[in-house]
């Protein structure tokens, strides 16, 4: 088995990457936000997506649904009561979705998205206008669901799927952080 | 953390407060600063105000398109695009505002996490589980390459093979058959698993399949529910049913099984699998003798009676009648004068009593007793099966042209299903028509040339078809599959590149019934989710990449809009038939067909133009010429094994979601007490059931709900279960079909099983 050690980049960098997988059209956009998260990851194109597919976007049953209603609301079900509460944030935040009822709000490539973009504005534009929108978001929303997320991604990605288990740890790596660091203002 | 859940949620809850802070994050500059993701900066801030409990829903009408006699009309509510929830509609007197279980559940259908979401082609082959995301043009572009060369190779694209079926009745769904006739000649699994055997009885006696409005049946005097169960499987007949017997009517269930209808009825009776056409000419020979018969009505309207009376007189012996049906005589008898003696009375023959070696000839056995009775074109009487005399639509989306030059199949022509046959001038070529009741050999059978390509659209093959083994054989060895569908199965599973399909929630369709006689649009609700597209824009998009590959290898229209593709099917004929100016009514709830009374003018459509006891077609296609008694197929093991429809699904649509798993969540077998213990089975162990095809392993639930000698296992497949019980049911024909389907059913009901405890 591979061996890997968590990336040490930037905390923004770090979002950005792994917004960037979730929101993959397809191998080569998986495999270059992958590589920037990890560019001593030795797996092809094809492998990565293969695996990706089979645990976060189908056709068969997946083995992690992206998305935050099935861990919050109804574990075969999305685009609800969850759904919506993330749209109203979004709304709230300043954020048009052109994707609004096609690719429901919760799904973790939009929230990453969100959480990225209100970072940037702390971190790089020095605005904390929406700072409390962004830890309510974080400890009310994102903390509530992406552990059992976790959870069942790594139970079996540690069986068998190490690129897997490498984003996973990421995103793990990076929850903890962000729900450990205190705010900036 | 230091930050307020408080305040934050005051915000979000409170339009006012809600205001103040966008009206400060537009001053502060703050969405000039955003970088920019999936997620932009909303500009105008025109942000709705939070729901604060009005009900500020959207209406829109749908129709259920699924293969089920009732065929609801839908009023479906959205919130901000969001479907909320959905009602039966009111409009409609036959659907009255509600929906059966399965269409209570369409939210979480539409919603399912389940749902196919992208095209996706599978890398490691067929089988591999190794799926890459595709976009729709490289899918269709792959699709369209792959038809093109085997056009040059083969001189012609019946190597090009569709099997769609019930999946979607949607009019305009008849735009997958439209994309095939599109391309040239092509091969076609042609025929219905379903319904054939009645179709063709039916067309024999009566030149046509057509029925009573159900409604009527509330005005009945006797009700005879043969081999169908409307508790489960049609709820919505069911108040016609409680209404005419609170008003009196007698409502009698013949059946093999104790079913949820038998136990709602008047009077059961258990009678012995694949008999019900002896007791139907038994019935009619005691009716008769008695002489209750209409013999004015038969004079009048009918060819052949005194054949038929001739048959009964010397080959029907009551006795045994009663002892081969398993019925009392004395209970026969009563039953026959009985329901001869009510005005009117009508028998409602299901589709499970024709799935057998003699069931065609079972329907017409029936449709002689209805006629002898004196019920046939009556008010509130009739033999009732079904009827398509509501679906004169254009079929536009079917009615493609050819590109020129194409060249076809030259040998014996089949008839093309039961749906939307169309006429016109004998061609030099037509498709090649394979029996998709036989899918797995026709398709490895085919030769010159060969089926190279299979689009499966409407339809999961591996759980409706048989014979699974040979399925994967046939499905490798073609060089493409393509499977259209909601949900990943056991089909998409053997595919080599799946295609998600929208949901009746997120196009424009019309639907009509088989059964009832009311009409509904069905409006777009929803944005399609993801990158699910319709079979029409399946179609348009295929035709855009075949045209730019190679110029006028298509006819299908490149682009289109469900909207437009739907007010194409509608014509004079439907307006005036419901009563509608346009179809844009139906925006107002469905409608229905005004009423008329099938054959009360006494003119039906066979070559005598008369009901005929006498046929010389059906001597011609099926050796005899009267409704006889065909004995049931030999049993080639200890039981029989009958595999009607769950209340719960339709077969394996519906029973992938999770209100379906809670109430039923696994297959089991039906077994008699008698039997369970001569087999030393208890209730709740697992047994192995088994015959020549396969072997399956499930639960017995023991219960004289079935007789003795019998075992009953519900068809369809159940998620994350290998169960299938197809894999037990070989496909073995029933006796009528081929006449106006062009392949005979499947004997379903006449598979024979063993068992044993585990």
């Amino acid at each position: 088995m591979q061996t890997f050690q968590p990336q040490t980049t930037s905390r923004l960098d770090d979002i950005k990457h792994l917004r960037d997988i979730f929101n993959a059209q397809n191998s080569k956009e998986l495999k270059v936000a992958f590589d920037a998260l990890n560019p001593s990851f030795t797996i092809s194109e094809e492998d990565l997506e293969v695996q990706f597919n089979r645990y976060f976007v189908g056709p068969m049953e997946t083995v992690a649904d992206p998305f935050a209603s099935v861990y919050l609301d109804n574990p075969d079900v999305f685009m609800s009561k969850s759904t919506l509460h993330v749209r109203d944030l979004y709304e709230t935040m300043g954020f048009s979705y052109s994707l609004k009822n096609v690719i429901p709000e919760d799904h973790l490539g939009v929230e990453l998205d969100a959480y990225y973009q209100l970072l940037f504005l702390e971190e790089a534009k020095e605005i904390t206008y929406l700072s409390d929108l962004r830890h309510y978001f974080l400890h009310e929303h994102l903390a509530l669901w992406i552990p059992r997320f976790l959870e069942r991604g790594l139970a079996q990605s540690e069986k068998d799927a190490p690129a897997i288990t490498f984003i996973l740890q990421q995103l793990k790596s990076l929850l903890i952080r962000e729900t450990t660091t205190t705010r900036s203002s | 953390m230091s930050y307020s859940k408080e305040k934050v949620e005051s915000i979000l809850n409170n339009g006012i407060s809600r205001r103040s802070f966008l009206k400060g994050l537009a001053a502060s500059g703050v969405l000039s600063s955003l970088p920019g993701g999936i997620l932009q900066a909303n500009e105008d801030l025109n942000t709705k105000i939070p729901y604060l409990g009005q009900k500020n829903y959207q209406t829109f009408r749908n129709a259920c398109p699924r293969n089920c006699y009732d065929t609801c009309s839908i009023k479906t509510y959205v919130k901000d695009g969001v479907m909320q929830f959905i009602e039966g509609a009111t409009e409609s007197t036959y659907t009255r505002g509600g929906c059966c279980v399965k269409g209570n559940s369409y939210v979480k259908r539409v919603y399912s996490a389940r749902r196919l979401k992208f095209p996706m082609m599978q890398v490691g082959g067929k089988g591999s589980g190794n799926w890459k995301r595709v976009s729709w043009d490289y899918a269709m572009e792959t699709i369209a390459k792959k038809l093109l060369e085997m056009k040059k190779e083969d001189g012609t694209l019946l190597g090009a093979a569709l099997t769609k079926y019930s999946g979607n009745f949607g009019i305009t769904h008849y735009g997958v058959e439209g994309m095939f006739n599109s391309i040239g000649y092509t091969t076609r699994l042609a025929g219905t698993p379903c319904w054939p055997a009645g179709i063709d009885a039916q067309n024999l006696d009566m030149g046509d399949m057509w029925c009573n409005d159900p409604e009527e049946m509330k005005d009945s005097k006797f009700i005879i529910l043969w081999g169908v169960n409307p508790a489960s499987n049609s709820v919505h007949s069911m108040k016609y049913i409680y209404e005419a017997k609170s008003k009196g009517a007698k409502v009698v269930v013949i059946d093999p099984v104790f079913t949820e209808a038998a136990s709602k009825a008047s009077q059961y009776i258990q009678i012995k699998t694949g008999t019900d056409g002896l007791l139907a000419l038994g019935m009619a020979k005691i009716i008769i003798d008695a002489n209750l018969h209409d013999q004015k009505w038969l004079d009048a309207n009918s060819k052949g009676y005194k054949e038929y009376k001739a048959y009964l007189d010397k080959e029907i012996k009551l006795d045994n009648v009663s002892k081969i049906t398993g019925i009392p005589l004395a209970m026969i008898k009563e039953l026959a004068l009985s329901f001869v003696k009510a005005k009117p009375a009508t028998i409602w023959m299901g589709y499970g009593m024709q799935r057998h070696t003699n069931g065609g000839s079972m329907i017409r056995a029936i449709d002689a007793l209805v006629a002898v009775s004196g019920n046939i074109g009556k008010y509130a009487g009739g033999a009732r099966y079904g009827h398509l005399s509501t679906w004169g639509f254009n079929y536009a989306a079917l009615s493609q042209t050819k590109p020129e030059g194409s060249v076809g199949y030259t040998g014996p022509e089949g008839a093309k299903g039961e749906f939307a046959q169309v006429g016109g001038e004998k061609a030099a070529y037509t498709d090649r028509f394979l029996n998709i009741n036989k899918t797995a050999r026709e398709l490895l059978n085919a030769k010159e040339p060969k089926v190279r390509l299979l689009w499966v659209a409407c339809k999961n093959v591996f759980s409706q078809d048989f014979d699974r083994n040979q399925l994967i054989r046939a499905f490798q060895q073609l060089d493409l599959v393509v499977v259209a569908d909601q949900f990943f199965n056991e089909t998409v599973k053997w595919a080599d590149i799946v295609l998600p399909v929208a949901t009746q929630f997120e196009e424009y369709d019309v639907n009509v019934s088989y059964w009832h006689y009311w009409l509904s649009l069905n409006e777009q609700a929803i944005k399609p989710l993801f990158e699910v597209k319709s079979d029409v824009e399946i179609a348009a998009l295929l035709s855009k990449h075949m045209n730019k590959l190679e110029a006028g290898s298509c006819t299908f229209p490149q682009s289109v809009d469900t909207k437009a593709m739907t007010i194409k099917e509608f014509n004079p004929g439907i307006y005036e038939q419901f009563g509608i100016k346009s179809w844009e009514e139906l925006k107002n709830g469905s409608v229905k067909a005004k009423a008329v009374i099938p054959y009360a003018d006494g003119k039906f459509k066979t070559p005598s133009g008369k009901f005929e006891f006498y046929s010389d077609k059906a001597l011609e296609l099926f050796g005899s010429a009267l409704p006889t008694y065909l004995e049931v197929r030999k049993p080639y093991d200890k039981f029989r094994m009958t595999s009607p429809h769950s209340r719960w699904s339709l077969h394996s649509q519906f029973q992938n979601l999770e209100w379906m798993e809670d109430m039923h969540p696994e297959p089991y077998v039906y077994i008699n007490p008698d039997d369970a213990e001569a087999k030393m089975v208890k209730e709740g162990d697992t047994v192995a059931v088994f015959n020549k095809q396969g072997l399956l392993r499930v639960k017995a639930k023991v219960t004289d709900n079935v007789q003795a000698g019998t075992v009953l296992m519900y068809e369809q497949w159940y998620n994350n279960n290998i169960y299938n019980v197809n894999e037990l049911v070989d496909d073995t024909s029933s006796d009528m079909g081929a006449f106006k389907t062009g392949a005979p059913g499947v004997a379903l009901h006449d598979t024979f099983v063993n068992f044993r405890k585990l």
